[in-house]
């Protein structure tokens, strides 16, 4: 994928083609999941320095996911991704508890991007397969998803590594932009 | 009419001739497109004193030296044989484009981190970061061959005008209403051309920072411009399968190149401009006759997209570079295959001439860049180390050294 490709995704072509934004902090688990969707070997996967594009088909739907690195010191560029995004999947750690308020205030912003202004939400509570996680439901509240207005939203519960949950929550993207459009 | 003095340019080869007139300096070239080491010097001598009333008897032993000294340059071996000289860890994100002046001393690569960062070609060194766009800065370009001014163009919608020696921005150029994703400098360095994803393509004067003309005319985004060796026309090509040539005076539309079956993906003109190639979507190449806007010639054999085209800087060979992860070199005129490049395990996404066209380089996915024969398809050398795809690479004019700009945020000087 050169830079002419990277142009050419910069835009959906047509009405079954999305564009999807994956954000969150770094070790998020985003490009494991990004690779998962792809159904590429999660095996070696290093901290992302830039951004991972791949293309994947769900349902009819081109799914064109933008992997974004998510260090502090990249975050700021974050916003050089926002156009024309159809939807926002965030990725969290549910076993980092200790980033949980970070986490949250990114999230915070995000939302109150105009560029993202009701673009719908996936919230992807990750590694679930860890004993330490914690639920789709306790990250939900503590994100005061309810709150969110003005825009589709929805959490669930995953695991990249085992794709336990993956495929659910891409189907509930399908379901959000047939919704939508 | 009063000659005063010969310029020897080497790539292409050529004489410029320097004269008075009407008591202004005024300049002519003499090209010499077809000189080869075992050309008859005597013949082309008496061919030049015959046609160019500047050249007199007196001048053509002068002549002669001149074009003896051509052929030698164009006689030398190319047998350089590149190596890895530094790595720069030149962003904090991927980068895009990457550009050198004339004489190779600098070079400046623009990156997603919203900066282009100026570098000392010798040393390393970086000499400007240039800040101050907000958005990915994507198409870079010095004024060549002056190369004292830089021009960036953003996914902010903005294209900015810069000293390269000082790194002062001079101007803002305000007015698309998306991304810029292509630009170039017209050859007298006056004005600035950029085409954006709006659609359009505007003029802008480098003195005022205004705009001169809104080249209105594409309903897809535009992704490619350049301008003929004179400047007097510029071309676009568009994701709206055409490329349109345009009157840069009059900001009119001459012709429209109708024919591709899907998305251009780069358009350029040979040295005289008498031929337009343009890269497609439709994995195919062809040529135009700029004069007529007719198409005389569609190159097929890709089996993929074609993402990059280029011509030699005679404008005798072509080059086609595909997603099929193959190349092809062409002959421009006859429009027979002279090579087929295999090799890359990933879509070439670029693909250059060295200046004395005995070199060809193309950059890939699959994380190398590579130098081949064009007269047989012969990888010469793997440009190794980049941990992610290649999205740019160039030659200086000496052709003697190479930067790549890769995905993986470094960019590479290979000497």
């Amino acid at each position: 994928m050169g830079l002419l490709a990277l142009l050419r995704k910069l835009k959906s072509s047509s009405e079954k083609e999305l564009r999807i934004l994956l954000l969150g902090l770094d070790n998020a688990g985003k490009t494991t999941l990004l690779k998962k969707l792809a159904e590429e070997d999660v095996s070696h996967i290093t901290p992302t320095q830039g951004f991972n594009i791949k293309t994947v088909q769900a349902q009819g739907f081109r799914l064109n996911v933008w992997d974004i690195g998510g260090q502090r010191k990249i975050r700021p560029y974050w916003k050089n991704y926002f156009d024309n995004t159809d939807i926002l999947l965030y990725v969290i750690d549910s076993t980092d508890r200790k980033r949980f308020e970070e986490t949250g205030m990114e999230l915070n912003e995000l939302l109150e991007e105009e560029k993202l202004h009701g673009v719908p939400l996936v919230v992807f509570a990750n590694k679930q397969d860890l004993a330490t996680a914690a639920p789709a439901s306790e990250i939900a509240e503590g994100l005061q998803l309810q709150a969110i207005r003005g825009r589709q939203w929805h959490i669930q519960a995953c695991s990249a590594l085992t794709a336990e949950g993956v495929k659910d929550g891409m189907q509930h993207i399908v379901t959000m932009m047939a919704k939508k459009k | 009419m009063k000659l005063k003095r010969f310029l020897l340019r080497y790539y292409p080869p050529g004489i410029i001739l320097e004269y008075e007139q009407g008591g202004n300096l005024k300049s002519k070239s003499i090209d010499l497109l077809d000189l080869k080491p075992e050309t008859d010097v005597d013949a082309v001598v008496d061919e030049i004193t015959k046609k160019e009333p500047l050249i007199t008897a007196a001048k053509a032993e002068q002549v002669r030296k001149l074009i003896e000294r051509l052929q030698e340059k164009i006689s030398q071996k190319d047998d350089h044989h590149f190596y890895l000289f530094k790595v720069l860890r030149a962003h904090i994100l991927p980068l895009t484009n990457v550009a050198f002046n004339k004489s190779g001393s600098r070079f400046i690569t623009g990156s997603y981190d919203r900066t282009c960062k100026v570098w000392d070609t010798a040393s390393g060194e970086e000499l400007h970061t240039l800040e101050g766009h907000r958005n990915v800065v994507y198409a870079i370009a010095f004024n060549n061959p002056y190369g004292d001014k830089i021009a960036t163009g953003s996914f902010d919608k903005t294209c900015k005008l810069w000293s390269s020696d000082t790194g002062k921005c001079y101007h803002t150029f305000r007015g698309h209403t998306s991304e810029i994703v292509c630009l170039s400098f017209n050859p007298q360095s006056s004005m600035i051309a950029t085409g954006s994803m709006d659609t359009t393509a505007k003029l802008w004067d480098i003195q005022t920072g205004q705009e001169v003309a809104s080249l209105n005319g594409h309903s897809a985004e535009i992704i490619s411009l350049s301008f003929n060796t004179t400047g007097s026309q510029l071309i676009t090509g568009s994701f709206d399968h055409t490329v349109s040539v345009w009157d840069v005076r009059t900001g009119q539309r001459a012709h429209t190149l109708i024919g591709h079956k899907a998305e251009i993906s780069s358009a350029q003109f040979n040295w005289d401009c008498s031929l337009i190639a343009t890269g497609s979507m439709d994995k195919t190449c062809k040529i135009w006759d700029t004069a007529t806007g007719r198409c005389i010639g569609t190159l097929r054999g890709h089996e993929d997209e074609v993402l990059d085209v280029a011509f030699d800087f005679t404008g005798q060979m072509l080059l086609t570079a595909s997603a099929d992860s193959t190349a092809r070199c062409y002959n421009a005129l006859t429009h027979s295959v002279i090579s087929t490049i295999t090799g890359h395990e990933g879509e070439i996404s670029k693909i250059t001439f060295n200046p004395q066209g005995t070199s060809v380089l193309t950059a890939s996915a699959d994380k190398t860049a590579r130098l081949w024969d064009p007269e047989d398809g012969k990888c010469k050398q793997i440009l190794e180390g980049h941990t992610d795809e290649i999205f740019s690479c160039a030659f200086n004019y000496e052709g003697n050294t190479i930067i790549t700009g890769s995905k993986d945020n470094t960019c590479r000087i290979w000497r």
